[in-house]
């Protein structure tokens, strides 16, 4: 295949939708520091700039090699993340390890690894299998593990998302109905234990969502402000760098996890939706792809990044609304933070490849 | 069989991405819907927790409407204060910056106080005042030591001031910091800075047209509270002006011939002035409220100046052009923080400054209500024009004898003569014919024994006896002899001087003339209802008041007003404070100037003029004056004459 053809075939479509949302992301970061490109906003648009040109890379690289790496990929993540828990750094928790003075998160591509895995795992099964449960318990077992351990970190809005893309791709898969019903009564039946697991101030976090009023100068602090600033944004919005919950510092993490918060302060429910219209656009194109494509593997890569994406979005956005807990979770490429973006351009890359070298298309 | 076995899964891998497609919409829609909540339906609701987030709230107190006299001179205004406030925000240590602050501008412990406990209690942002009403020499020495001093800032609001010191202190009353009482009635009082509020006179009466409405400023501040920028979204509105109508030229005039009297001024820079100063209570007491006119008597005695009042009323509109009571007090004084020494030396003053006699000092007429009784007799058909009766000097009831002031008595008297040398007798045997009722009806119709509603808060109403007052009040019924008693306006018959210059005005024009200390707009005058009362009876009583001044025999013949003015119409009263005993009667009375001051009788003077054309009306009532005819009738003389030479 001639470099001009790979070229011509990469969907440059999320990469255009991918870039309005760096844009209102740089300008939310150039408003989150009353109207300075320092520290976050040209940072923020340099590295999407790299991403970008990282999906492109990937683009080029086999997808028959992607394929074939995918279980490298998922014991490489594992191994990264039992490094977090030896050596990791954060405030109280371990999140993060230092590379060569770069902060890194290795639980955002770990759900890249869960996806590429589960996908290669399915797609070598013939369809005979696919009816019996035992079938499927590796494949839980893909899930679990990296989940397990983030959750240790620990990190429950990553992990969460972790767990809802790989079951996205199990589901997607194939799994009969009966075993979906089956898990999910499973999953209410674990909630009590799940949380005898969680932290205090994760427990905390999860009343506090329950009745954010209960305490509104602690723990309901972040919420209640992001509810206001929110609220008070309106139809159109206070106008850019007039958001007052923003700029007068009411509203916390407002270039992290409350971005969302900030750009509906400043462009209120019209600038909001728009932003909830391009994810969800971006979504069905990665899953549109998912169809055109040949190979098992393939689609199901596609649909599980295509649904990452999405349960990034829907996340954050439940979270900085009050419909769920305060879990920590970026909206990627508006947020600043570099391993989501780059998880999400990566995850595009991959798509980029499964569309550029499927055999379909030639 | 395998292929359509892929194909299967092809469709069911197919048909679960649009599943999750379709989740995904739904799921958007969701955090749609819930934008829409926050953000549209519920918007006002987090609009206004926004706003209080962000704003600090500082009420402006609005500025004060201002009030004029007639001719639209300044009686009370608004001038620029200063004062020194701090932000704890900025000051590293509180307790010591105002002891260096104590050393530049007077600062008392209690001052100190209330700003430590203003900056526990509030944010650190905000401003705390530490002195108000700094002095020019103050600002000059805080402001060059300002730099040293951070935290530190000045502060420009608006004082009310009385241009004209005391001299209508009675009628616009003062303006003074809000107390505690107020702002339990009224709590937005509490929240405005530096808001005073009238506590008597015009300045209560019209307290909520002067004061206006407070604007609102509102103080950004961030997540830590501190101030960001000033915003100003209502501003304040100022209070309504106010004309009275008051005539400042006139009423300073009045206060002066009031206040000397009969009295020659002295020197206070002399010695024996001095040594006997020292000597003297009464005008220590006098001379610590700022007044500096001290007067000699005919004994050579030395005197503080007369109290009393004067009220002058324009017959046809009812307006008051001037309301004096004397002493007055300076109405500065209130405006700011009232010192105890001068609230003490006020409050302890023997002849009680602060009370507005005009309105509510409340005398006995004593003479001065002979004309009632005489219109009441003569609409009763008690009397005549011609109607005689003997006057020897007594009048025996019951067991009781009723004196008349002159001691061999007047002889042969009518209404008129008996006005024009005050005979006591006649109006006693007048009296009895009549009956009290019908005298307290036109005690009332004349304006007496009711409030005037002049606007001034604290009006007395006076008292007007009859059987069912005295029943009411002292349980027991009325006897003929009390009768005889109030018929010379004393016993329990009370006045006050605006309600006599009142009762001259209906005499005068025959209609229920009302007083007004508001400048009515425009020319026209109010159009009072008549009296009812026989224009003829009108007209003798006028005749016996016009005879006082200018009957051979007139109680007041030697102090008429220049005929080239239109003479005036009067009547004089001179009232016995203490009863007089049978034994000093017979043992002689001590002559009044010999008395102690306060047994000395007060001297009242009612008159109108021009006698042709009557416009003016006046009542002087000189505290412990001595006599009607020799104290107060010169007074109003004097006043009459500066006012209508003035007119032209």
């Amino acid at each position: 295949m001639t470099v001009f053809k790979i070229l011509l075939r990469i969907p440059w479509h999320l990469l255009f939708l991918a870039g309005i949302l760096v844009l209102v992301g740089s300008l939310a970061l150039y408003s989150a520091s009353q109207g300075s490109w320092q520290p976050w906003a040209g940072r923020h648009a340099v590295r999407a700039i790299v991403g970008m040109a990282l999906v492109v890379c990937i683009a080029f690289i086999h997808f028959d090699f992607i394929k074939r790496m995918s279980y490298v990929f998922l014991a490489a993540a594992i191994l990264v993340l039992l490094a977090v828990m030896v050596i990791g750094t954060g405030q109280g928790v371990s999140r993060w390890i230092s590379i060569g003075g770069v902060n890194f998160q290795p639980s955002e591509p770990a759900k890249l690894a869960v996806i590429l895995a589960l996908a290669r795992y399915f797609s070598s099964q013939p369809h005979e299998r696919m009816r019996s449960f035992m079938w499927y318990l590796p494949a839980f077992a893909i899930i679990a593990v990296p989940f397990a351990m983030i959750v240790k970190q620990p990190d429950l809005g990553t992990a969460l998302m972790l767990l809802f893309g790989g079951l996205v791709v199990v589901f997607s898969a194939g799994l009969p109905w009966r075993y979906v019903f089956g898990s999910l009564a499973a999953v209410l039946a674990a909630v009590p234990l799940l949380w005898l697991q969680l932290k205090a101030y994760q427990k905390a976090r999860v009343m506090t969502f329950l009745n954010p009023e209960s305490d509104v100068l602690g723990a309901g602090y972040q919420i209640t402000q992001s509810k206001i600033a929110l609220g008070s944004g309106g139809f159109f919005g206070k106008g850019f760098l007039m958001g007052s919950q923003s700029q007068l510092n009411y509203l916390p993490e407002k270039q992290t996890d409350f971005v969302f918060t900030m750009i509906g302060e400043e462009f209120g429910f019209a600038g909001n939706i728009f932003i909830l219209l391009i994810y969800l656009l971006l979504t069905i194109s990665i899953l549109r792809i998912s169809f055109r494509v040949n190979s098992r593997f393939a689609q199901l890569t596609c649909i599980g990044i295509g649904m990452m994406v999405f349960f990034y979005m829907f996340v954050n956005v439940a979270m900085v609304t009050g419909l769920l807990p305060v879990v920590g979770a970026p909206l990627p490429l508006i947020s600043y933070g570099g391993t989501s973006m780059l998880t999400v351009f990566i995850g595009f890359g991959i798509v980029a490849s499964a569309i550029v070298h499927d055999r379909r298309q030639s | 069989m395998f292929r359509a076995k892929t194909k299967d899964l092809r469709r069911t891998m197919s048909r679960r991405g649009l599943l999750l497609a379709g989740g995904s919409a739904l799921l958007t829609g969701l955090l749609g819907t819930r934008l829409f909540q926050l953000q549209v339906a519920q918007n006002n609701r987090y609009q206004r927790l926004s706003d209080r987030n962000q704003f600090d709230v500082r009420i402006v107190a609005p500025t004060r409407g201002r009030l004029f006299d007639r001719k639209m001179r300044l009686l009370a205004g608004n001038a620029e204060s200063f004062e020194l406030y701090i932000t704890p925000l900025y000051v590293d240590d509180l307790k010591q910056t105002l002891a260096a602050l104590g050393q530049i501008v007077e600062l008392t412990k209690r001052d100190i106080e209330a700003v430590l406990v203003a900056a526990r209690k509030g944010p650190s942002f905000r401003d705390i005042i530490v002195r108000d009403d700094l002095s020019q020499r103050e600002l000059a020495r805080l402001a060059v030591r300002s730099p040293l001093f951070g935290g530190v800032s000045f502060g420009k609001s608006l004082r009310r001031i009385y241009p004209q010191g005391s001299l209508a202190c009675h009628i616009t009353g003062y303006v003074s910091p809000v107390t505690a009482r107020e702002i339990e009635r009224n709590q937005s009082l509490e929240k405005t800075p530096y808001l005073g509020t009238g506590k008597v006179g015009v300045e209560f009466a019209h307290e909520d047209s002067l004061r206006g409405l407070p604007g609102r400023e509102r103080i950004e501040v961030n997540a830590k509270g501190q101030p960001i920028r000033v915003l100003r979204d209502i501003d304040a509105m100022s209070g309504k002006d106010l004309q009275l109508s008051i005539d400042i030229g006139v009423q300073l005039q009045a206060a002066e011939i009031l206040r000397r009297g009969q009295l020659e001024p002295v020197e206070l820079g002399s010695m024996s002035v001095q040594r006997a100063l020292a000597k003297n209570n009464d005008l220590q007491a006098h001379i610590a409220l700022g007044d500096d006119l001290v007067l000699r008597d005919v004994k050579d005695r030395l005197v503080p100046p007369e109290s009393g009042a004067v009220v002058v009323m324009d017959i046809d509109s009812g307006e008051v052009i001037s309301l004096v009571s004397a002493p007055m007090f300076d109405p500065n004084l209130f405006t700011g923080t009232l010192l105890t020494r001068d609230w003490r030396r006020l409050n302890s003053h023997p002849r009680t400054p602060l009370l507005n006699r005009a309105t509510s000092g409340q005398y006995a007429p004593g003479s001065t209500f002979k004309m009632v009784v005489g219109l009441a007799a003569i609409e009763a058909g008690v009397i005549s024009k011609n109607t005689q009766f003997n006057c020897s000097g007594d009048m025996e009831l019951g067991n009781a004898t009723f004196h008349c002031w002159r001691k061999g008595g007047h002889g042969m008297m009518n209404i008129i003569s008996a006005l024009e040398q005050s005979c006591d007798v006649f109006i006693y045997e007048v009296a009895l014919k009549t009956g009290i009722r019908k005298i307290k009806d036109m005690a009332h119709r004349l304006g007496l024994g009711d409030v005037t509603g002049i606007g001034l808060p604290g009006e007395k109403q006076g008292i007007i006896p009859s059987h069912e007052w005295k029943l009411a009040n002292q349980g027991r019924v009325w006897t003929p002899g009390e009768t005889v008693v109030s018929s010379i306006g004393q016993g329990y018959v009370l006045a006050t001087p605006l309600q006599l210059a009142v009762m001259t005005a209906r005499l005068a024009n025959g209609k229920q003339v009302t007083p007004r200390l508001v400048k009515s707009v425009g020319d026209a005058a109010p159009d009072f209802a008549p009296l009812d009362i026989d224009p003829y009876a009108l007209a003798i009583i006028r005749e016996g008041m016009f005879k006082v001044m200018n009957g051979g025999l007139g109680t007041a013949r030697n102090y008429d007003l220049d005929k080239s003015l239109g003479g005036m119409a009067g009547k004089t009263g001179t009232v016995q404070v203490k009863r007089i005993t049978k034994a000093q009667r017979e043992e002689g009375i001590v002559n009044n100037i010999d008395r102690p001051w306060a047994e000395r009788d007060h001297a009242l003077f009612v008159a109108y003029a021009p006698v042709k054309r009557p416009r003016y009306a006046i009542s002087v009532v000189v505290e412990h004056g001595g006599s009607g005819s020799s104290t107060a009738a010169p007074v109003a003389r004097d006043i009459l004459t500066k006012l209508m030479q003035k007119q032209g």
